[in-house]
């Protein structure tokens, strides 16, 4: 070494010892102070860690037999990763010829500038696989021709598809009014959709979801949300939808209601009404359901019964002992109840009359003379019993009360006991009135009108198990009251008798009131009965609103009640009496 | 001995000494190589160190990558089991199986065309269950045994009771 280079080699020296001494110091400086830890800890987590929320997959919808009413599919939102977009012009025309987007708004988007808070910006959401097809197909069609080209050249470089699921309903608009829909943001509204939003959506958890592989976390437990089994038979379902369809056109009627109940268990087995709509199309709801229009009119709007409400007047008067189906009656056309003067619904005198007699000639003066002798508290008893202007409790959203007016309430009248008995100035909706009817063709026992059979939650499936509801009248009752009216319906021949098999019922016409009274050329017809009669199997409500055909339940109802059961008793499977009779012998 | 001769012995004494530490003492090349062989050493073993933690942390690595890869698997073969059940639903759906009745030639019956059999064993279509059904699980406390709970003095009482019960024991 020669002496006059040494200093060069010391500073070379020094500086190779002091670079990584200072390099050394500042790891120890910043390692040590707290405040830059922190500060440096969060920075980091910022990059690795996202906070990421997990949403679970919707809970299906099944018929009673496992047919899925309501799922899950697979859609795409449609974004831009703005870093990655070289043509924002070729992204809004794509997406306007395959998506219907509009231009001005995609092209707006898609010529974001990138920042650092934004990134990923959504074009479109719901988009299907097939569109999605076809834009990834454009996509690379662009890649291989024009990929090398310069800045400007055709591409859809940073256009991508991320899936989620979004609900899809196989039937359409079968048991619309029963299942409700989603909306967009994953809400429920009305029916089971909106009844069990909570148990279907299940539980969305947030959690810090780390980039760095090694850190790599187990998934949070994320069930998806519970499953339904519903009561209803999608055969039935549709069925009887086809068949209100089918005579809401034929009897001229501005709507129409079917329900089936299972009166040994509440089941409804099909509730079906005329405006439905494709649940899929959730956005249509407003254009097709206006304001004030009930989504399910069977549990949503009520209405003056009529006569099949004499069903629940007689029920209670034999239970009650002021009446047997003996006592005689003698209708001189005419009765005052609290000053007020009623009339049979032809304005006749049918002179003597027994009680079935009542029921089979629908006698309003006979009806009212049977509530005045029960006397107005045990008359009110009893058709609180039966549930009328209370909530049936049924799992449906947006279900109604009713008005049962009581004695004591400000607008009841002592003439409202005689009008009450034949069904006038009362109001239910027809899943009340079906479910009321029940307790008569259940041996006196009311059951808890439901429609969810069973859920299936974290891997198990409970069953709901029926309850009874109420039991307002004794099977004796029950029993006496069903055979003078299956007697009524084979004495007058009614259009309601099925061939094979034999039914108890009643029909119904009411009168509409309006605020100038009750209108007489516009009625709600209506129909309830149950069969076979020794065993039933099916209770039947058909509720017909202005009908034009014929004014008269007799005539408008009543056939449908027989069509519906013709129906019922091939998909139910139950053979003709003396078929089951034999079979049961054997 | 005089002043002189003391000299000539320190001088001696001091020669041997060299000579001593001389012929123990390494030479320069070998001090180097070892100074060198040492480094070398650490070199190695931080090197190895760092080659083991490396290879370590590339395999946890690639195991997060691929438990990573599995999740997002999982997670998209969710979907696609709920797209397909869906999908499924639409071909069993009650309109579409309609229409694939029809046109397999199959009409609506009558309920007078109907004819019933007594089929014997014959049971009822039951509605479906599509899990197990739940039952509350009764969830029984472990029973320890008393070894495990009771205590040194009570086991000891224990024993002491059953040498000592016998003989105090009164017989009916």
């Amino acid at each position: 070494m020669k002496p006059e280079n040494s200093w060069r080699y010391l500073l070379v020296g020094s500086l190779l010892l002091v670079l990584p001494v200072l390099i050394l110091f500042q790891l120890i400086r910043l390692q040590t102070n707290p405040q830059q830890i922190k500060e440096f800890k969060a920075q980091g987590k910022s990059l690795t860690e996202i906070n990421t929320e997990l949403v679970p997959p919707r809970g299906s919808i099944y018929d009673r037999w496992g047919n899925l009413l309501a799922g899950n599919q697979i859609v795409y939102e449609v974004a831009v990763e703005l870093p990655q977009v070289k043509n924002p012009t070729a992204i809004a025309l794509a997406t306007n010829l395959v998506l219907g987007a509009d231009y001005s708004r995609m092209l707006g988007i898609a010529s974001t500038p990138p920042s650092v808070n934004v990134i990923h910006l959504t074009l479109a959401k719901n988009v299907t696989q097939d569109q999605v097809n076809k834009l990834q197909a454009m996509q690379n069609e662009f890649n291989q021709k024009y990929g090398n080209l310069k800045r400007g050249a055709p591409s859809l470089d940073g256009l991508v598809f991320v899936p989620y699921l979004s609900r899809i309903y196989p039937e359409k608009s079968l048991a619309s009014p029963i299942i409700g829909f989603v909306n967009a943001t994953g809400q429920g509204f009305y029916g089971v959709e909106e009844k069990y939003n909570d148990w279907l959506a299940g539980k969305t958890k947030t959690f810090l979801w780390s980039n760095d592989p090694v850190e790599a976390q187990r998934l949070p437990d994320m069930p998806e949300g519970a499953s339904l089994v519903l009561t209803i038979d999608q055969s039935i379902q549709a069925s009887m939808e086809e068949l209100i369809d089918q005579e809401v056109q034929h009897t001229g009627s501005k709507s129409g209601v079917i329900v089936v109940l299972d009166p040994k268990t509440g089941e409804v087995m099909a509730l079906a009404t005329t405006t439905r709509m494709d649940l899929n199309q959730f956005w249509r709801a407003g254009d097709i359901y206006p304001s004030g229009t009930p989504f399910d009119p069977a549990v949503s709007e009520t209405y003056e019964p009529g006569s099949v409400y004499k069903v629940l007047t007689m029920a209670a008067a034999l239970d009650s002992g002021a009446v047997t189906p003996d006592t005689k009656f003698l209708d001189r056309g005419f009765i005052e109840i609290g000053g007020t003067i009623i009339h049979n619904w032809d304005g006749g005198a049918w002179g003597p009359q027994d009680m079935q007699g009542c029921l089979q000639h629908s006698l309003n003066v006979c009806l009212a003379w049977i509530a005045k002798r029960m006397g107005t508290s045990t008359f009110y008893s009893y058709m609180q019993r039966f549930g009328i202007g209370h909530v049936s409790g049924i799992d449906l959203a947006g279900e109604a009360a009713g008005r049962l007016k009581l004695p004591g309430d400000s607008d009841w009248y002592e003439a409202d006991l005689g009008t009450n008995a034949f069904g006038q100035g009362v109001s239910a909706t027809p899943l009340q009135m079906a479910a009321a009817v029940s307790a008569v063709a259940n041996g006196g026992k009311m059951m808890s009108p439901h429609i969810v059979r069973s859920i299936i939650s974290k891997g198990y499936q409970k069953d709901i198990e029926p309850q009874v509801l109420s039991a307002p009248i004794s099977a004796e009752t029950a029993h006496t009251l069903t055979e003078m009216l299956a007697r009524s319906l084979e004495t007058e021949s009614s259009d309601a008798l099925v061939p094979g098999y034999r039914v108890a019922g009643k029909t119904g016409t009411a009168e509409i009131p309006t605020p100038f009274g009750y209108t007489s050329d516009q009625t709600n017809a209506s129909f309830v009965g149950w069969g076979p009669v020794d065993d039933p199997r099916f209770v039947v409500y058909i509720w017909l609103e202005k009908p034009q055909a014929s004014v008269w339940g007799s005539i408008v109802a009543a056939p449908v009640f027989r069509e519906a059961v013709e129906r019922l008793v091939t998909l139910l499977n139950i053979p003709p009496d003396n078929i089951r009779h034999s079979l049961l012998g054997q | 001995m005089n002043r002189a001769g003391v000299t000539l012995l320190q001088e001696d004494g001091m020669e041997r000494v060299e000579r001593l530490s001389q012929a123990y003492s390494q030479a320069p090349w070998r001090k180097q190589m070892q100074i060198l062989g040492l480094f070398l050493l650490m070199v190695v073993l931080i090197a190895l160190v760092a080659s083991i933690y490396l290879n370590v942390t590339g395999r946890a690595g690639a195991l997060g990558r691929d438990i990573q890869k599995k999740q997002a698997e999982m997670l998209d073969d969710e979907q696609r089991i709920s797209d397909m059940k869906s999908k499924l639903g639409i071909l069993y759906s009650a309109g579409e199986m309609e229409r694939r009745a029809r046109a397999l030639g199959f009409q609506s019956i009558d309920p007078e065309d109907t004819m019933y059999l007594a089929a014997p064993g014959y049971v009822e279509r039951q509605p479906v269950n599509l899990a197990p059904v739940y039952q509350p699980q009764i969830i029984s406390a472990p029973v320890l045994p008393p070894q495990y709970t009771e205590s040194l003095f009570v086991w000891l009482q224990k024993q002491f009771n059953q040498v000592l019960f016998p003989l105090f024991k009164v017989q009916p």
